[in-house]
């Protein structure tokens, strides 16, 4: 048996989370979500990563594989580091076997995966620069509104009447919410709009992926927003897009769970070739 | 500081350098030396060095010159390097230098060097033909007639006769430079965890700015002590770059493919310094002894010709084998015709062997990284995930 640890190094987030891996069978020992909040997001990925340790009663050296994933790649401390889509990918079909799809919205951007059973990546693509699909935009928003953030899919979902924001540039969506307050659209409203606007995006997303057999995984930060959630269920009902969209309550954890979890395969792959320079690679001293 | 980093430190410095003080303060140090300016892929430096002068690397303007006069010259259908080097030209900062070669890479190189003839009448510029026919009897005698004439100009400008001898002791001046240079690429091959490409960039880059001799010196103190500095060994794919033989990429775009999960493993930057695969003939006739270099011992580059369409490509499998690399990055700069035109057929001598490759272009400006770390990203996480291996 083996442990390996998956560091996802986030704009809003550090995901830290410690696996113990015996041949197929995993078992999660230690999961920890701290929010970056203006702080130094490598300083705190440390932190995150030693608080993580002690969870989970292991020292350093204890760690067969540190893979970081997100921005985690200037971390001093990793053996490897696998890019989002992919761990993302691995994370989805931990949380659900059947997911043949990860839809990752995060702070930044939303992605659309398109994976086989083994997580293993077909197509992907992803929202363009600019800010007005993601979390980050979001999370704007409702600080104008005053609202907090656990509140925004409760009170999205309340919205009866909404407005669609501009789905091109996070400028320009937030005039068209400058507007919508000017007139008295109500926050449930103004909130579900977004919601509807993010949902638009995505699902086109999700067509362009190709054809997707099998369910659909929604991960990131924003995986656990049900005005969301029901807004992507309502914006591929519109789309004829016939795929049960699910999250998990670990969806969060999904970047950090494919990066801990490939790290065990990538132990596991390079101890079976005899790299003699396996031992070389870099621990989490 | 660590010694590596010094040594670094030192390189970064020269690098952003566009003023070349160093070039500058070597001529002013002595009396009649001359410096003259080389564009990539290839000029047959140690005529320079035997002449008493300084090779001149000019290899355009990177991501810190603004280009203002430079674009007006070219189309936008161009590459970037003829313009930033114009802008050099215009803004004084290529003033000291008394000579340009121009080598044959392309037809914007080659037709820079009719415009720098006008723009610049008081420097020396010579457009540096090299052979497409490779029998000694033709491209050969033709290639020491070339270097027979280069020879007398650089005599000429630096007012000193190029003896043989001087020549023959050039040529093993830089035999030890280019032994250490390969010295640094096949460390790196074995250690690149130890030998970051953006520090071995930046090594590289010294040299078309210092002489050699203080090149070679630095590349000997670089490989001992970086030998000695413990750097952690990552979890990473061991990738060949290629397609960046002229226009060069900006730093950040080489430290981004690495961070990307990629361990740079062999490239084709500043090919100048590695072009003669083993050691030029030291003794006998010095012509004859770089023209036999070129025609039978030399790298391959898509500038240069391949006569031979069953040979297309075995260079880069070759260079993927002996550095031990999973896959291949092509990094072309954008509008480069020798090397965008020359990639679908690499790629299929690739795919032939089953070697995985992705290809981007860029810009000696290029300031968005974001694409490439993605690109690079994904393609290491394929290498190390899903390869046969």
């Amino acid at each position: 048996m083996i442990h390996t640890a998956g560091i996802d190094v986030g704009t809003g987030a550090v995901k830290t989370v410690i696996f113990a891996v015996d041949g197929d069978s995993s078992t999660w020992l230690v999961r920890r979500t701290d929010r970056v909040r203006q702080r130094d997001p490598y300083k705190l990925a440390e932190e995150s990563w030693l608080a993580a340790l002690e969870e989970a009663r292991l020292k350093p050296e204890d760690i067969a594989y540190v893979a970081t994933t997100g921005e985690g790649e200037s971390l001093t401390f990793h053996t490897g580091h696998f890019y989002s889509m992919t761990t993302h990918a691995r994370g989805a079909i931990y949380l659900d076997p059947e997911s043949r799809a990860a839809l990752d919205v995060g702070a930044l951007h939303g992605r659309a995966i398109r994976i086989d059973e083994r997580g293993k990546v077909l197509s992907y693509k992803m929202t363009s620069q600019c800010a007005s699909g993601s979390g980050q935009f979001l999370e704007n928003i409702s600080r104008y509104l005053g609202i907090a953030q656990d509140e925004i899919g409760a009170l999205s979902k309340q919205g009866d009447s909404p407005e669609k924001v501009s789905g091109i540039c996070a400028v320009l969506a937030e005039t068209d919410v400058i507007n919508m307050v000017s007139r008295g659209i109500t926050a449930a409203n103004i909130l579900r709009g977004i919601h509807s606007s993010m949902a638009d995006r995505l699902t086109k997303l999700l067509k362009t992926v190709g054809n997707v057999e099998g369910s659909v995984m929604m991960t990131g930060g924003l995986a656990l927003d049900e005005g969301l959630v029901a807004a992507m269920q309502e914006a591929m009902a519109q789309e004829k897009v016939k795929l049960p969209v699910r999250n998990h309550p670990d969806s969060i954890y999904a970047g950090a769970i494919g990066a801990a979890l490939w790290g065990a395969y990538r132990h596991h792959r390079l101890a079976a070739q005899s790299d003699p320079a396996q031992s070389d690679l870099a621990r989490a001293a | 500081m660590s010694h590596v980093a010094a040594i670094v430190a030192r390189c970064q410095a020269l690098f952003e350098d566009l003023n070349f003080t160093a070039a500058r303060e070597w001529k002013e140090a002595a009396p009649g030396r001359i410096v003259v300016g080389f564009m990539p892929f290839y000029v047959p430096r140690e005529l320079i060095h035997a002449a008493g002068g300084l090779a001149l690397g000019v290899l355009g303007g990177g991501d810190q010159l603004e280009v203002i006069q430079g674009d007006a010259y070219y189309q936008s259908y161009i590459c970037r390097i003829p313009r930033s080097t114009i802008e050099l030209g215009v803004t004084s900062r290529l003033d000291f230098v008394d000579a340009m070669l121009f080598p044959s890479i392309c037809d914007v190189i080659r037709n820079l060097s009719g415009m720098w003839k006008i723009m610049f009448p008081k420097v020396k510029s010579r457009y540096v033909d090299v052979p497409q026919n490779f029998s000694d009897a033709v491209g050969g005698s033709f290639y020491v007639s070339e270097l027979g004439e280069l020879r007398d100009i650089l005599a000429r400008l630096a007012g000193r006769e190029i003896t043989d001898d001087a020549l023959r002791n050039s040529i093993a001046v830089y035999n030890e430079n280019r032994a250490l240079v390969r010295e640094v690429y096949a460390f790196r091959a074995r250690f690149p965890w130890k030998a970051p490409s953006a520090e071995v960039y930046l090594l590289m880059r010294a040299g078309m700015v210092l002489p050699v001799e203080e090149h070679s010196a630095m590349l000997r103190d670089y490989l001992d002590a970086t030998a000695r500095e413990e750097r952690p060994r990552r979890d990473n794919s061991r990738v060949v770059v290629t397609g960046a033989f002229c226009e060069q990429p900006p730093l950040s775009l080489i430290k981004s493919i690495e961070l990307a999960g990629c361990y740079i493993v062999d490239d084709d930057f500043m090919l100048v310094n590695r072009w003669e695969k083993s050691d030029v003939a030291a003794d006998g006739d010095p012509l004859a002894a770089l023209s036999h270099a070129y025609l039978h011992d030399s790298l391959e580059t898509a500038a240069k010709y391949q006569p031979d369409q069953s040979k297309k490509g075995q260079w880069l499998i070759e260079a993927v084998q002996r550095s031990g690399a999973e896959g291949v990055i092509f990094a072309s700069a954008s509008f480069c015709d020798p090397a965008l035109l020359e990639r679908p057929m690499l790629q299929r001598a690739l795919a032939a062997r089953g070697i995985p490759y992705i290809a981007f272009k860029f810009a000696e400006n290029s300031g968005q990284m974001q694409p490439i770390r993605e690109q690079a990203g994904t393609f290491a996480d394929s290498i190390k995930l899903w390869s046969a291996a």
